[in-house]
């Protein structure tokens, strides 16, 4: 659960640096940019399934492990 | 901005994003700017380049940023700051285990990353110019005379070799005159993060560093063996 939080923080911090650099006018908002900004909050989502998967593993103990 | 020498800054992270972003506020900033992808390439670059900042993502794919923390600063005294998403590591990586400079949490403002090297691109200069008033007298043992700022060992004069390790234990063990270490509190002191470094491996490195510095080194006078615990320092008068 530890690494999947941790990957969460990993792809938002891609995301949010991007934009910051976006809103200084330090980097161009290209596609090529916002496709990774994209893909980086899209894994965000995925994590946060899994992570909920988790936790609710936790909550009940009887259900098998799904990995 | 007027710079007279751009400050150089190593930054090792295994995301392109995070380093494309970082890189352009830093070059917008007057630093020059060194990227590396994994551990290995960081370490190339570091001992190429000799930075005068390292910022260190945490955990990197192949070799970890710990071990290349500890790496490069057995080969440089180079400020860190830690790039990390496991804020429950913290302690450890900035505490007394590894001794970074400062870390940064991930997700991280690049304007914040910015100001953080600045502030300790200052302290550390500001730190070592103290320190180099303070190391500037040679300390010496018999005739030996260790230049710890310089790290220059001369016996009887003629310069003397030694390895970053040797001279390490040296440095502890001449600071430290009468007082007997046990294997234990040596390596400690000269390698507190590591693991990898044994009592057998310690004992080596004093039979070279003797070897080096007794005129008969199975007779030492100036690193003498204290049988069943340590080493210590004497001065042969």
């Amino acid at each position: 659960m530890n690494s999947i939080v941790h990957d969460i923080r990993n792809q938002l911090a891609v995301a949010t640096a991007n934009i910051e650099a976006f809103l200084d006018g330090k980097l161009e908002p290209t596609k090529t940019r916002l496709e990774a900004v994209h893909a980086a909050l899209a894994d965000v989502d995925v994590l946060l399934n899994e992570l909920v998967n988790d936790l609710r593993e936790m909550e009940d103990p009887f259900t098998e492990p799904s990995r | 901005m007027e710079t007279i020498r751009q400050d150089r800054v190593l930054i090792i992270d295994d995301e392109p994003a995070i380093l494309e972003v970082l890189s352009t506020y830093l070059q917008d900033e007057g630093f020059a700017v060194i990227t590396a992808a994994d551990g290995a390439q960081a370490i190339e670059l570091a001992i190429a380049q000799q930075p005068d900042l390292v910022v260190l993502d945490l955990t990197l794919p192949t070799l970890s940023g710990v071990e290349v923390f500890r790496r490069v600063r057995a080969e440089m005294d180079v400020p860190v700051i830690m790039l990390t998403s496991r804020v429950n590591e913290v302690d450890r990586v900035v505490g007394l285990e590894l001794g970074a400079d400062d870390y940064i949490g991930k997700p991280f403002s690049p304007r914040e990353v910015v100001a953080r090297i600045k502030t300790v691109l200052r302290r550390y200069r500001h730190a070592a110019a103290g320190n180099a008033r303070a190391d500037v007298q040679v300390q010496r043992v018999g005739d030996l005379a260790i230049d710890r700022a310089g790290h220059d060992v001369r016996i009887g004069g003629k310069g003397i070799a030694l390895t970053p390790m040797e001279f390490r234990i040296l440095d502890v063990l001449a600071h430290n005159i009468g007082q007997t270490f046990s294997r234990a509190q040596l390596l400690d002191k000269i390698a507190p993060d590591s693991t990898d470094v044994f009592d057998r491996t310690l004992d080596r490195h004093i039979a070279n560093l003797r070897h080096k510095i007794e005129s008969d080194s199975s007779e030492p006078r100036y690193i003498v063996t204290v049988f069943g615990v340590g080493y210590k320092m004497v001065n042969p008068g």
